[in-house]
């Protein structure tokens, strides 16, 4: 287990001006590193042998923006195909996606593009995806070109990143480009879908959460 | 409403008893005066009366039996009022003539309330920030209504007493809601016949009561809506004859009221309960655990040839005690169906030469699987892309796994690959190395670690279906045992999104591998291959672990991704002594009163249905779990395809899920 890298940053106060909560949900290929970027992502964590998901788990993790302070509710999921069919529960209702797939495996990248295809088709029409190329510190055996999947992502208009939860390479950037992508006006990010910004956080101050955002 | 008449109420007692509208609230004097003795049938202290105004007022629910007829019957605590003498009762406010008069002593005094369960309609369970509450709703036209609260939350189980002893229908639209049976008594229908007296409807009386009657019957929603339309009238044309206030006052508490039952009944919207539906569990008794199987007991129990004697009673002190860990190598062979209890060793010294060849056999077709044959068998390459991914990860952290280039993690390796040519179809799936990894530590050898592991996947291999099918069923299997076992509880997992189990899946699907250390995991499974005391008693140890984390989910008001990450977090904080001792107390539970349990929790726990139907519900059907793996392949025909009907294969466990709970 390596220890660098860091969590994101937590809010350092009540001075924000938003709180914003978001559902994100983590697909692709198993393998990948989904469980791994996220325990990068919200505990600083990186176990080599990151055991596989059974079903679902779900964390939380907080970021800051200027004047925002967007929570995450962190949903990683099984890769296996066998357990394509419990996605949609997931997915549904999120207002952000990542997928991922792993630079050095061609397959996971043809995986992540139907993923892609189905997120587009069935999930929340404004959900906001990201593309990671994950194991980037794997480069020497890289079999995706990272200009290949660049240009995938910008036809799609996804925001691409190459990621590393071993190394910690560009794990918080992702997350935090998803923040900043994602619409802090609940006018915006709650038309058009039932089941955005559905769960409120009512453990913390619920004076202080609304739907997606509050102000 | 139910509220109190007037105080000066002899008279007008006897007025509402001619025309017949106090029926369904009488007061405890007035059956006293008829000198019978009643029989108490459920009772529940601590409830409070939701009068009409804020006056509360503690004391106890109960369902007495006077004659043929079952009440109602509240009656508050010993409280410390000064008691008037004044002649009070309760009375139902007639949709019309008895006038609303209270005075502030009536409101410190709470007289005994009876509800003849045979004008009541309905009743409905809410969930309230102060406790929950329990709401009558009367028959007929006056939509009246009466509210207790229980404090503590548990109107579930005195509902559930309720459905022991009244016959009622659930509504399938609102969980909550359960309609009472009418029957035909000769009172009801005297109680009918005084709405035609109530002279509501002039232009049309008595038949447009009688009409009424009729449409309430089949149309519920639209005749009570229309009744409602006629006691406006009766309110705008005739108010000299109408205490308008309190029409006015039960319209508007007909239709604001929370709890209010019009806009779910419809017709088709019920399922019987039956009569005996929810039975009453007694008190959980206790019980402890046993000594594991001991060396010497195994040896008194092994014959001169080897062949196993007494394999009940060795069974019976596994499941309560488990398997001393240094003969776990030779009866795990014997719990997984790989030897025979009725072997000689002769008989399993030939057998095991002959395993272990087939399994080289077996393994000898994958490995001589040469590149180009591979390229050209995608589904191969597939599952060995699989495997090469898992293993390589599972249980890294134990030091039999531990390290680079461990040649454990290659035996995991071969053992799946071997099975992927042993149950191609099936293949591999992830969690099954989760299976094999404290099966291949115990044996240590390849082959017989194959033979333990391929009688273990008999055993479970549903939970790998492609279309989730076995996972299903066991999530469902365990929210109807829990139905029964916990209806409060049920409950608040039907209303906190998570009715449908989801929680468990990773418990279910890896037996709970995820959960316990690897000495724990080896104890736990064992006691469930002993297959005692019931099928399924793997249901019941999900049952008694959600028993222990309960409380804590209540308090913090758990939704669905709360409880899963409660639920994912327990792993390696459950006590596996005291948890197997509660599942077992659940059973007991459960048999102590088998011959009132629903067929759907009989067949989970391996009775006999009592009332054996063709064709019936989910939960009453029960799939063979000790199949033939290699029939539970891609589209099996299984029970969410009958459930669901039209939806096929992968996508209906997802969508059950969702449609109901998402």
């Amino acid at each position: 287990m390596a220890n660098r890298g860091g969590a994101a940053q937590r809010p350092n106060s009540q001075t924000q001006g938003k709180i914003c909560q978001f559902k994100l949900v983590l697909l692709g290929e198993s393998a990948v590193g989904k469980s791994s970027l996220v325990l990068r992502f919200v505990k600083g964590q990186f176990h080599e042998y990151q055991e596989s998901t059974i079903g679902a788990a779900f964390l939380t993790q907080t970021v800051c923006l200027e004047d925002t302070t967007v929570k995450f509710e962190i949903w990683d999921t099984a890769g296996q195909e066998r357990y394509h069919s419990l996605a949609p529960m997931y997915y549904r209702g999120a207002q952000a996606a990542i997928i991922v797939y792993d630079i050095t495996n061609m397959d996971s990248f043809g995986r992540a593009k139907v993923w892609v295809k189905e997120l587009q088709r069935q999930a929340s029409p404004n959900i906001v995806i990201a593309l990671a190329g994950n194991k980037a510190d794997l480069a020497n055996s890289r079999a995706v070109e990272c200009d290949e999947a660049q240009a995938y992502a910008d036809e799609n208009g996804l925001l691409f990143m190459e990621t590393s939860a071993k190394t910690a390479k560009n794990v918080n950037e992702i997350f935090l480009a998803i923040a900043k992508k994602l619409p802090k006006n609940e006018q915006v990010s709650g038309a058009g879908s039932a089941n955005q910004g559905r769960r409120l956080v009512e453990s913390d101050s619920s004076a202080k959460t609304a739907g997606n955002c509050c102000k | 409403m139910f509220r109190r008449s007037m105080p000066n109420a002899r008279r007008n007692r006897r007025m509402n008893r001619s025309n017949q509208l106090s029926k369904a609230v009488e007061t405890v004097e007035t059956m006293e005066e008829s000198g019978e003795q009643g029989t108490e049938l459920v009772s529940h202290h601590g409830v409070i009366l939701k009068s009409h105004k804020s006056y509360d007022c503690a004391g106890t629910l109960s369902l007495m039996q006077y004659g043929r007829n079952k009440y109602i019957e509240w009656k508050a605590a010993e409280v410390n009022v000064d008691s008037d003498t004044q002649d009070h009762e309760w009375a139902v406010v007639s949709t019309g003539r008895s006038s609303r008069h209270r005075s502030n002593s009536e409101c410190a005094r709470a007289e005994p309330l009876r509800l003849n369960t045979v004008n009541l309609k309905s009743f409905r369970v809410s969930r309230h920030r102060y406790g929950q509450h329990l709401t009558f709703a009367q028959r007929g036209e006056s939509r009246s209504f009466i509210t207790f609260i229980f404090h503590q939350g548990n109107a579930d189980v005195f509902v559930k007493s309720l459905l022991g002893q009244l016959k009622a229908y659930r509504s399938r639209r609102d969980r909550n809601l359960y309609d009472l049976a009418e029957e035909d008594s000769q009172e009801t229908q005297e109680l009918r016949r005084s709405f035609a007296e109530l002279n509501l409807f002039p232009e049309t009386a008595p038949y447009g009561v009688w009409n009424f009657i009729g449409q309430f019957r089949q149309r519920p929603y639209e005749a009570t809506m229309g009744a409602f339309s006629k006691i406006t009238d009766a309110l705008l044309y005739k108010p000299a004859e109408n205490d308008d206030s309190s029409v006015a006052e039960l319209l508007n508490n007909s239709l604001m009221e929370e709890d209010a039952v019009i806009a779910n009944v419809s017709g088709e919207e019920y399922e019987v309960i039956g009569s005996k539906a929810t039975p009453i569990l007694p008190s959980r008794p206790p019980v402890t655990r046993g000594a594991p199987l001991s060396v010497e007991r195994w040896a008194q129990a092994t014959a001169e040839d080897g062949r196993v004697t007494d394999v009940t009673a060795i069974k019976k002190i596994i499941f309560h005690g488990g398997v001393n860990p240094s003969l776990r190598y030779e009866v795990w062979k014997f719990l997984l169906g790989y030897y025979s209890w009725n072997s000689t060793y002769a008989e399993r010294m030939c057998l095991r030469k002959s395993k272990v060849e087939e399994y080289y056999q077996m393994k000898q077709q994958w490995k001589s699987m040469t590149p180009g044959q591979e390229e050209r068998f995608s589904d191969f390459r597939d599952r060995k892309s699989l495997i090469d991914k898992d293993v390589k990860r599972t249980d890294r952290v134990l030091s039999f796994y531990a390290g680079d280039d461990n040649p454990n993690v290659d035996l995991l390796n071969s053992i799946l690959m071997t099975y992927v040519m042993y149950n191609f179809d099936l293949g591999y799936v992830q969690g099954m190395s989760d299976l094999l990894s404290p099966l291949l530590q115990l044996m240590s050898n390849e082959a017989d670690a194959f033979w333990c592991f391929v009688g273990f996947m008999d055993r479970t291999c549903t939970n790998f279906d492609m279309d989730q099918a076995g996972m299903k069923l066991q999530l469902t299997q365990l929210h109807t045992l829990l139905s029964i076992l916990d209806p409060q509880f049920t409950h608040y997992l039907d209303q906190h999104e998570s009715g449908n189990m989801f929680f468990c899946f990773r418990w279910l699907l890896v037996l709970f591998k995820r959960e316990f250390t690897q000495e724990n995991i080896m104890r736990l499974w064992e006691v469930f291959w002993s297959d005692l005391p019931c099928p399924n008693f793997h249901l019941l140890f999900c049952a008694a672990i959600l028993d222990s984390e309960k409380e804590t989910l209540y308090a913090n008001n758990s939704g669905f991704t709360e409880i899963l990450k409660h639920v994912n977090d327990l792993s390696l904080k459950i006590d596996l002594d005291s948890t197997l001792s509660k599942a077992e107390g659940l059973y007991l539970q459960l048999m102590n009163i088998e011959s009132e349990l629903p067929d759907s929790v009989r067949t989970i726990i391996g009775l006999e249905p009592l009332n054996p139907v063709d064709g019936d519900s989910e939960n009453d059907s029960i799939e063979d779990d000790d199949g033939d793996c290699s029939n539970h392949t891609e589209h099996d025909s299984s029970i969410e395809t009958v459930s669901l009907g039209a939806l096929g294969g992968e996508v209906a466990f997802e969508r059950g899920i969702n449609f109901q709970y998402m």
